[in-house]
């Protein structure tokens, strides 16, 4: 049996090894807190060890899993603090920056990857960049979102719609990107 | 009618769907729509066509490594946390292990070329350098394996792409056992060739085996081996 635990310690090393980054990644860009984004990503990883005899490969990558649980573990928190003092974190710069050596060029799929991702999102008007941004990394609702920037709730949901779709077509135009 | 008609604006139920996959629904609102997806093609083909875009947006955020001591930490707990030993039923559905038919394929495929017999070419026995020769399925391409005290290098000639969508994952096998993954996941160049380096070693390894695999890699083999290079 110790065996068998052996082995899964090692899948689950290849595992962590593997999507780590992009779900620090994640986690850094939504929190902008060095430790916040850390307990996420561990919260995350281990919520996968705990659960993994139990992972179903239908529902998809393990990656897309592993991402998903940062994504909805930052939004939890995010909902839990009182003050939510991440919105002073722009999104051109965060407001506590990684040790440079601790950034990656390392890995060119992913590199390859992200470039393209943030071209399509770059080149979107800002209107639907803004309201995609504020959703996915901000954690707000529609309605918050609605609030905030003075506009009608349908009018924030079209212009992700909108945005979405122009990143559906550019990521068709060029080589493919997945997860 | 296809998917991109479905996707316009010739339904109208709410456009909630952009929302939806971007996690900006209120939870009531979440839930509701998912009771609405049970019976709208037009909203499941919309969610569908959107979800992969929503998926890639965690790349547009600036990458980094994740620091060396969340891995100690996130390792350590996991040692500490030994998992429940999973019943028979439970160990078919784990993620952590081959699905039978992959493994009978890929024991197939090993057990063939141990009877074919394993060919060093290396230059001197000098040298330290073993080459050895790997089957490939590919027409016109080939493979080899190139193992230097422990470590290896699979170098491989005129490969054809992985399927889009899909990265050839390196897997190895130790014995009889099923294959384990390694952090390996590689494309080639144009030109069909790469090099490729894994930081294993190989003492114990009875086989290098590489699969396509669906981007980001596997758990387990989905597909059967494309490159098995047998070390024993």
């Amino acid at each position: 049996m110790q065996l068998v635990h052996d082995g899964e310690i090692r899948a689950f090393e290849v595992i962590f090894d593997r999507h780590s980054g992009v779900a620090f990644s994640l986690a850094y860009r939504m929190c902008g807190r060095r430790a916040m984004a850390e307990d996420i990503v561990q919260e995350a990883f281990l919520s996968l060890w705990r659960t993994g005899a139990r992972y179903d490969r239908a529902r998809g990558s393990v990656r897309s899993w592993v991402l998903s649980a940062v994504h909805n573990r930052a939004v939890d928190a995010f909902r839990r603090e009182v003050v939510r003092d991440r919105q002073a974190v722009s999104d051109e710069g965060l407001a506590e920056r990684l040790p440079a050596a601790e950034q990656t060029d390392l890995e060119v799929e992913r590199r390859d990857d992200a470039s393209q991702v943030r071209k399509a999102l770059s080149e979107l008007p800002a209107d639907q960049r803004q309201v995609i941004e504020l959703a996915y990394f901000g954690g707000f609702s529609h309605s918050q979102i609605a609030e905030v920037l003075h506009l009608p709730p349908g009018t924030v949901k079209g212009r992700m719609r909108l945005g979405l779709a122009k990143m559906r077509a550019a990521f068709g135009e060029s080589a493919e990107v997945v997860l | 009618m296809s998917a991109e008609d479905r996707m316009s604006n010739r339904h109208d139920c709410g456009g909630d769907a952009a929302a939806y996959v971007l996690g900006a629904l209120e939870p009531a609102e979440a839930e509701a729509f998912r009771t609405h997806l049970a019976t709208c093609i037009f909203c499941r083909d919309e969610v569908a066509a959107l979800q992969p875009v929503a998926d890639a947006l965690p790349m547009a955020a600036p990458q980094y490594n994740a620091p060396s001591g969340l891995r100690r930490r996130v390792l350590a707990a996991a040692r500490a946390e030994a998992r429940p030993a999973p019943t028979p039923d439970r160990r078919r559905t784990t993620g952590f292990r081959l699905p039978r038919p992959a493994l009978a394929g890929a024991l197939a495929v090993v057990l063939a070329l141990a009877v074919i017999g394993v060919v060093n070419l290396a230059s001197g026995g000098s040298s330290g350098v073993r080459v050895i020769p790997a089957r490939v399925t590919a027409l016109d391409a080939s493979a080899q394996l190139r193992v230097t005290d422990g470590r290896a290098e699979l170098v491989v000639r005129h490969f054809p792409p992985p399927p889009a969508g899909h990265i050839y994952e390196i897997w190895l096998q130790r014995g009889n056992g099923a294959p384990s993954p390694t952090k390996t996941l590689f494309s080639v160049t144009s030109s069909g060739a790469g090099n490729i380096g894994l930081p294993e070693n190989m003492s114990g390894v009875s086989a290098v085996l590489v699969t396509p695999e669906p981007a980001g890699g596997s758990l387990a083999p989905t597909h059967a081996p494309v490159i098995v290079a047998p070390l024993t």
